[in-house]
Protein backbone atom coordinates (compact mmCIF):
# COMPACT_ATOMS: atom_id res chain seq x y z
CA UNK A 1 0.00 0.00 0.00
CA UNK A 2 0.89 3.56 -0.83
CA UNK A 3 1.66 5.76 2.24
CA UNK A 4 1.31 9.19 0.39
CA UNK A 5 -0.11 9.89 -2.69
CA UNK A 6 1.92 8.04 -5.42
CA UNK A 7 2.42 10.90 -8.23
CA UNK A 8 5.58 10.40 -9.85
CA UNK A 9 4.44 6.48 -10.53
CA UNK A 10 1.20 7.79 -11.93
CA UNK A 11 2.33 8.07 -15.61
CA UNK A 12 4.43 4.88 -15.20
CA UNK A 13 1.81 2.80 -14.07
CA UNK A 14 -0.84 4.07 -17.23
CA UNK A 15 1.81 2.61 -19.80
CA UNK A 16 2.29 -0.52 -17.94
CA UNK A 17 6.33 0.15 -16.86
CA UNK A 18 5.51 -0.79 -12.70
CA UNK A 19 6.53 -4.39 -11.26
CA UNK A 20 3.65 -6.52 -11.14
CA UNK A 21 3.91 -6.04 -7.05
CA UNK A 22 4.24 -2.01 -7.74
CA UNK A 23 1.22 -2.15 -9.91
CA UNK A 24 -1.01 -4.27 -7.78
CA UNK A 25 -0.28 -1.85 -4.74
CA UNK A 26 -1.01 1.11 -7.38
CA UNK A 27 -4.21 -0.25 -8.53
CA UNK A 28 -5.43 -0.66 -4.88
CA UNK A 29 -4.42 2.81 -4.41
CA UNK A 30 -6.74 4.00 -6.87
CA UNK A 31 -9.95 2.45 -6.15
CA UNK A 32 -9.61 4.45 -2.59
CA UNK A 33 -7.95 7.22 -3.41
CA UNK A 34 -10.64 9.97 -5.81
CA UNK A 35 -7.58 12.40 -5.85
CA UNK A 36 -5.10 10.17 -7.58
CA UNK A 37 -7.56 8.73 -10.04
CA UNK A 38 -8.09 12.59 -11.19
CA UNK A 39 -5.14 13.02 -11.31
CA UNK A 40 -4.40 9.88 -13.67
CA UNK A 41 -7.13 11.14 -15.81
CA UNK A 42 -5.70 14.28 -15.73
CA UNK A 43 -2.03 13.33 -16.93
CA UNK A 44 -3.77 11.13 -19.82
CA UNK A 45 -5.56 14.15 -21.33
CA UNK A 46 -2.62 16.11 -20.97
CA UNK A 47 0.09 13.90 -22.79
CA UNK A 48 -2.70 12.97 -25.32
CA UNK A 49 -3.41 17.00 -25.61
CA UNK A 50 0.04 17.39 -25.73
CA UNK A 51 0.82 14.73 -28.42
CA UNK A 52 -1.89 16.13 -30.52
CA UNK A 53 -0.39 19.75 -30.78
CA UNK A 54 2.78 18.69 -31.45
CA UNK A 55 1.54 16.82 -34.78
CA UNK A 56 0.25 20.06 -35.29
CA UNK A 57 3.67 21.95 -35.92
CA UNK A 58 3.74 22.54 -39.58
CA UNK A 59 6.17 20.68 -41.68
CA UNK A 60 8.72 22.04 -43.73
CA UNK A 61 9.62 21.14 -47.17
CA UNK A 62 11.55 18.15 -46.63
CA UNK A 63 13.09 18.18 -50.07
CA UNK A 64 14.81 21.05 -49.24
CA UNK A 65 15.47 19.95 -45.72
CA UNK A 66 17.17 17.05 -47.27
CA UNK A 67 18.93 19.06 -49.66
CA UNK A 68 20.11 21.37 -46.90
CA UNK A 69 21.06 18.21 -44.70
CA UNK A 70 23.54 16.62 -47.72
CA UNK A 71 25.13 20.06 -48.24
CA UNK A 72 25.79 20.68 -44.85
CA UNK A 73 27.05 16.80 -44.45
CA UNK A 74 29.67 17.61 -47.36
CA UNK A 75 30.48 20.60 -46.14
CA UNK A 76 31.42 19.09 -43.31
CA UNK A 77 33.18 15.92 -44.84
CA UNK A 78 35.08 18.35 -46.95
CA UNK A 79 36.63 20.22 -43.48
CA UNK A 80 37.22 16.40 -42.13
CA UNK A 81 39.33 16.27 -45.14
CA UNK A 82 41.25 19.25 -45.45
CA UNK A 83 42.03 18.50 -42.25
CA UNK A 84 43.89 14.95 -42.61
CA UNK A 85 44.51 14.35 -46.33
CA UNK A 86 46.53 10.98 -46.23
CA UNK A 87 47.94 11.50 -49.65
CA UNK A 88 49.26 15.23 -49.24
CA UNK A 89 50.58 13.36 -45.86
CA UNK A 90 52.14 10.69 -47.87
CA UNK A 91 53.69 12.78 -50.72
CA UNK A 92 54.95 15.20 -48.16
CA UNK A 93 56.92 12.13 -46.89
CA UNK A 94 58.44 11.02 -50.09
CA UNK A 95 59.67 14.51 -50.88
CA UNK A 96 61.70 14.60 -47.72
CA UNK A 97 63.06 11.29 -47.83
CA UNK A 98 63.54 11.89 -51.37
CA UNK A 99 65.20 15.64 -50.10
CA UNK A 100 67.53 13.83 -47.35
CA UNK A 101 68.84 10.72 -49.95
CA UNK A 102 69.89 13.30 -51.84
CA UNK A 103 72.37 15.35 -49.58
CA UNK A 104 73.48 12.17 -48.37
CA UNK A 105 74.60 11.25 -51.50
CA UNK A 106 75.96 14.15 -52.53
CA UNK A 107 77.68 13.82 -49.57
CA UNK A 108 78.97 10.37 -49.73
CA UNK A 109 80.00 10.73 -53.81
CA UNK A 110 82.26 14.00 -53.43
CA UNK A 111 85.76 13.66 -53.99
CA UNK A 112 86.84 15.17 -50.64
CA UNK A 113 89.16 18.64 -50.27
CA UNK A 114 90.73 20.13 -53.82
CA UNK A 115 93.85 21.28 -54.26
CA UNK A 116 93.99 25.21 -53.98
CA UNK A 117 94.18 26.98 -57.15
CA UNK A 118 97.66 28.16 -58.21
CA UNK A 119 96.95 32.08 -57.47
CA UNK A 120 95.44 31.26 -54.42
CA UNK A 121 99.23 29.59 -53.37
CA UNK A 122 100.32 32.99 -54.58
CA UNK A 123 98.57 35.10 -52.70
CA UNK A 124 99.10 32.91 -49.41
CA UNK A 125 102.80 33.02 -49.83
CA UNK A 126 102.37 36.54 -49.92
CA UNK A 127 100.77 36.79 -46.78
CA UNK A 128 103.10 34.70 -44.97
CA UNK A 129 106.22 36.32 -46.04
CA UNK A 130 104.44 39.73 -44.79
CA UNK A 131 103.48 38.05 -41.36
CA UNK A 132 106.88 36.29 -40.82
CA UNK A 133 109.20 39.01 -41.79
CA UNK A 134 110.20 39.26 -37.98
CA UNK A 135 111.52 35.60 -38.01
CA UNK A 136 113.78 36.81 -40.88
CA UNK A 137 115.53 38.42 -38.52
CA UNK A 138 115.84 35.43 -36.31
CA UNK A 139 119.49 36.07 -35.09
CA UNK A 140 119.37 39.10 -33.68
CA UNK A 141 115.85 37.95 -31.97
CA UNK A 142 117.74 35.58 -30.20
CA UNK A 143 120.10 37.34 -28.71
CA UNK A 144 117.48 38.24 -26.17
CA UNK A 145 119.60 39.52 -23.42
CA UNK A 146 119.92 42.55 -26.11
CA UNK A 147 116.26 43.17 -25.32
CA UNK A 148 117.41 44.12 -21.50
CA UNK A 149 119.73 47.37 -22.79
CA UNK A 150 117.35 49.68 -23.84
CA UNK A 151 120.06 51.52 -26.19
CA UNK A 152 120.18 48.65 -28.16
CA UNK A 153 115.98 48.55 -28.29
CA UNK A 154 116.18 51.74 -29.53
CA UNK A 155 118.70 51.36 -32.26
CA UNK A 156 117.32 48.01 -32.66
CA UNK A 157 116.65 48.78 -36.79
CA UNK A 158 120.64 49.62 -37.22
CA UNK A 159 121.73 46.35 -36.01
CA UNK A 160 122.91 44.45 -38.64
CA UNK A 161 122.13 40.46 -38.46
CA UNK A 162 125.57 38.07 -38.72
CA UNK A 163 124.27 36.49 -42.10
CA UNK A 164 121.15 36.49 -44.01
CA UNK A 165 121.00 33.34 -46.61
CA UNK A 166 117.64 34.02 -47.83
CA UNK A 167 117.59 37.90 -47.36
CA UNK A 168 115.85 39.90 -50.58
CA UNK A 169 118.06 43.32 -51.54
CA UNK A 170 116.60 46.23 -51.09
CA UNK A 171 113.58 44.73 -49.25
CA UNK B 1 8.59 -4.06 -43.20
CA UNK B 2 12.39 -2.43 -44.12
CA UNK B 3 15.22 -3.14 -42.24
CA UNK B 4 15.09 -1.82 -38.63
CA UNK B 5 16.86 1.02 -36.99
CA UNK B 6 19.93 -0.60 -35.70
CA UNK B 7 20.44 -2.89 -38.92
CA UNK B 8 20.22 1.01 -41.35
CA UNK B 9 22.68 2.37 -38.50
CA UNK B 10 25.21 -0.09 -39.09
CA UNK B 11 25.49 0.21 -42.57
CA UNK B 12 25.48 3.81 -42.29
CA UNK B 13 28.77 3.01 -39.93
CA UNK B 14 30.50 1.55 -43.37
CA UNK B 15 29.21 5.43 -45.24
CA UNK B 16 26.26 3.39 -46.66
CA UNK B 17 24.60 6.49 -48.28
CA UNK B 18 21.32 4.69 -48.81
CA UNK B 19 20.49 3.48 -45.33
CA UNK B 20 21.42 7.16 -44.05
CA UNK B 21 18.79 8.70 -46.50
CA UNK B 22 16.45 5.66 -45.47
CA UNK B 23 16.64 6.81 -42.12
CA UNK B 24 16.45 9.99 -42.43
CA UNK B 25 13.59 10.19 -44.51
CA UNK B 26 12.05 7.97 -41.46
CA UNK B 27 12.99 9.97 -38.39
CA UNK B 28 13.11 13.47 -40.06
CA UNK B 29 9.28 14.60 -39.01
CA UNK B 30 9.65 13.14 -35.25
CA UNK B 31 12.98 14.68 -35.04
CA UNK B 32 11.56 17.96 -36.35
CA UNK B 33 9.00 18.46 -34.30
CA UNK B 34 10.69 16.88 -31.09
CA UNK B 35 13.08 19.90 -31.52
CA UNK B 36 11.03 22.33 -33.05
CA UNK B 37 8.85 21.91 -29.50
CA UNK B 38 11.86 22.01 -27.01
CA UNK B 39 13.50 24.82 -28.87
CA UNK B 40 10.15 27.03 -30.10
CA UNK B 41 11.96 27.89 -32.82
CA UNK B 42 11.43 26.50 -36.61
CA UNK B 43 14.39 27.97 -38.05
CA UNK B 44 16.35 26.76 -35.49
CA UNK B 45 14.79 23.09 -35.24
CA UNK B 46 15.40 22.78 -38.93
CA UNK B 47 19.18 23.52 -38.41
CA UNK B 48 19.77 21.21 -34.98
CA UNK B 49 17.91 18.40 -35.99
CA UNK B 50 20.33 18.57 -39.34
CA UNK B 51 22.73 18.54 -37.10
CA UNK B 52 21.19 15.83 -34.81
CA UNK B 53 21.52 13.91 -38.65
CA UNK B 54 25.27 14.76 -39.33
CA UNK B 55 26.07 13.41 -35.94
CA UNK B 56 24.07 10.44 -36.34
CA UNK B 57 26.69 9.73 -39.74
CA UNK B 58 29.93 10.88 -38.07
CA UNK B 59 29.10 8.80 -34.60
CA UNK B 60 27.05 5.61 -36.37
CA UNK B 61 30.14 3.16 -35.17
CA UNK B 62 29.78 4.18 -31.69
CA UNK B 63 25.79 2.67 -32.06
CA UNK B 64 26.51 -0.44 -29.82
CA UNK B 65 23.30 -1.82 -29.85
CA UNK B 66 22.86 -1.80 -25.90
CA UNK B 67 19.84 0.41 -26.16
CA UNK B 68 17.15 0.83 -28.83
CA UNK B 69 18.13 3.28 -31.56
CA UNK B 70 15.80 6.00 -31.18
CA UNK B 71 17.07 6.01 -27.11
CA UNK B 72 20.18 6.81 -28.65
CA UNK B 73 19.59 9.20 -31.24
CA UNK B 74 17.10 11.51 -29.55
CA UNK B 75 19.56 11.82 -26.63
CA UNK B 76 22.31 12.97 -29.30
CA UNK B 77 19.53 15.50 -30.44
CA UNK B 78 18.08 16.39 -27.29
CA UNK B 79 21.73 17.26 -26.47
CA UNK B 80 22.28 19.36 -29.21
CA UNK B 81 18.75 21.47 -28.20
CA UNK B 82 19.66 21.83 -24.63
CA UNK B 83 23.47 23.12 -26.18
CA UNK B 84 21.68 25.11 -28.40
CA UNK B 85 19.66 26.79 -25.60
CA UNK B 86 22.28 27.57 -23.63
CA UNK B 87 24.05 29.08 -26.31
CA UNK B 88 21.01 31.23 -27.24
CA UNK B 89 20.17 31.72 -23.71
CA UNK B 90 21.11 35.54 -23.10
CA UNK B 91 20.07 35.98 -26.98
CA UNK B 92 16.69 34.82 -26.23
CA UNK B 93 16.11 37.63 -23.21
CA UNK B 94 16.52 39.98 -25.41
CA UNK B 95 14.40 38.68 -28.83
CA UNK B 96 10.99 37.16 -27.56
CA UNK B 97 10.35 33.55 -28.65
CA UNK B 98 9.94 33.77 -32.74
CA UNK B 99 6.25 32.55 -33.99
CA UNK B 100 5.89 30.66 -37.03
CA UNK B 101 5.64 34.29 -38.86
CA UNK B 102 8.79 35.61 -38.51
CA UNK B 103 10.70 33.11 -39.78
CA UNK B 104 12.09 34.32 -43.32
CA UNK B 105 12.36 30.88 -44.75
CA UNK B 106 8.36 30.22 -43.83
CA UNK B 107 7.41 30.67 -46.96
CA UNK B 108 9.65 28.56 -48.70
CA UNK B 109 10.20 25.44 -46.10
CA UNK B 110 6.96 25.52 -44.23
CA UNK B 111 4.60 24.31 -46.83
CA UNK B 112 1.49 22.25 -45.58
CA UNK B 113 1.46 18.92 -46.29
CA UNK B 114 -2.09 19.12 -46.66
CA UNK B 115 -4.12 22.02 -47.91
CA UNK B 116 -6.30 23.23 -45.45
CA UNK B 117 -8.42 26.30 -45.69
CA UNK B 118 -7.62 29.70 -43.43
CA UNK B 119 -9.18 28.65 -40.39
CA UNK B 120 -7.91 25.47 -39.95
CA UNK B 121 -4.65 26.60 -40.84
CA UNK B 122 -4.80 29.66 -38.03
CA UNK B 123 -6.51 27.28 -35.51
CA UNK B 124 -3.24 24.86 -36.29
CA UNK B 125 -1.23 28.07 -35.70
CA UNK B 126 -2.77 28.86 -32.71
CA UNK B 127 -2.81 25.37 -30.99
CA UNK B 128 1.16 25.55 -31.66
CA UNK B 129 1.41 28.53 -30.30
CA UNK B 130 -0.26 27.47 -27.50
CA UNK B 131 1.77 24.42 -27.05
CA UNK B 132 4.88 26.61 -26.97
CA UNK B 133 4.10 28.69 -24.46
CA UNK B 134 3.00 26.09 -22.28
CA UNK B 135 6.18 24.22 -22.44
CA UNK B 136 7.89 28.03 -22.07
CA UNK B 137 7.29 27.52 -18.42
CA UNK B 138 9.24 23.88 -18.52
CA UNK B 139 12.73 23.51 -17.26
CA UNK B 140 14.29 21.69 -20.81
CA UNK B 141 14.36 18.23 -18.97
CA UNK B 142 10.62 18.32 -17.78
CA UNK B 143 9.77 19.32 -21.50
CA UNK B 144 12.37 16.91 -23.14
CA UNK B 145 10.32 14.29 -20.86
CA UNK B 146 7.07 15.08 -21.40
CA UNK B 147 7.65 15.46 -25.15
CA UNK B 148 9.17 12.08 -25.31
CA UNK B 149 6.78 11.02 -23.51
CA UNK B 150 3.61 12.48 -25.73
CA UNK B 151 5.71 12.35 -28.72
CA UNK B 152 7.52 8.93 -28.95
CA UNK B 153 5.89 6.91 -26.14
CA UNK B 154 9.13 6.66 -24.07
CA UNK B 155 9.36 4.75 -21.14
CA UNK B 156 10.49 6.56 -17.85
CA UNK B 157 13.96 4.88 -18.37
CA UNK B 158 13.93 5.89 -21.87
CA UNK B 159 13.66 8.99 -20.88
CA UNK B 160 16.23 8.62 -18.10
CA UNK B 161 18.63 7.34 -20.76
CA UNK B 162 18.42 10.53 -23.38
CA UNK B 163 18.50 12.88 -20.37
CA UNK B 164 20.93 11.02 -18.29
CA UNK B 165 19.53 10.78 -15.31
CA UNK B 166 17.86 8.01 -12.93
CA UNK B 167 14.51 7.00 -13.19
CA UNK B 168 13.24 8.44 -10.39
CA UNK B 169 14.41 11.58 -11.86
CA UNK B 170 13.10 11.39 -14.92
CA UNK B 171 9.29 10.42 -13.26
CA UNK B 172 9.69 13.35 -11.36
CA UNK B 173 10.57 15.41 -14.04
CA UNK B 174 7.76 13.84 -15.84
CA UNK B 175 5.32 14.27 -13.21
CA UNK B 176 6.14 18.14 -12.43
CA UNK B 177 5.63 18.93 -16.45
CA UNK B 178 2.20 17.58 -16.31
CA UNK B 179 1.12 19.30 -13.37
CA UNK B 180 2.66 22.73 -15.21
CA UNK B 181 0.94 21.74 -18.57
CA UNK B 182 -2.52 20.43 -16.92
CA UNK B 183 -2.89 24.06 -14.90
CA UNK B 184 -2.01 26.30 -18.15
CA UNK B 185 -4.12 24.39 -20.36
CA UNK B 186 -6.75 24.86 -17.94
CA UNK B 187 -6.25 28.29 -17.79
CA UNK B 188 -6.50 28.79 -21.40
Amino acid sequence: MWRAHPDTALIPYLHGELAAEEGVALRAHLEGCARCREDLAAAESVIREVAHRVEQIPEPDWTVYQYQLRRKLNARRGEQVRRWRPGLAWASLAAAAVATSAIVLAFALSPGPRPPAVDQLEVEGALADADIGLLRDYPVVAHLDLLENYDVIENLDQLTPPSRPHAVSGS
Amino acid sequence: MGPSDEDLCARIAERDAQAFDLIVERHQARTYRLACSILGNEADARDVSQDAFIRLYEAAHSFDRRARFSTWFYRILVNLCIDHQRRNRWWRKVVPLATPDDDPDAIQLDPPSTEPGPLDEALRRQSVEQLNRALGGLSAHQRTAVLLQAQQGFTSKEIAAVLNCSESTARVHLHRAITHLRKVMKDE
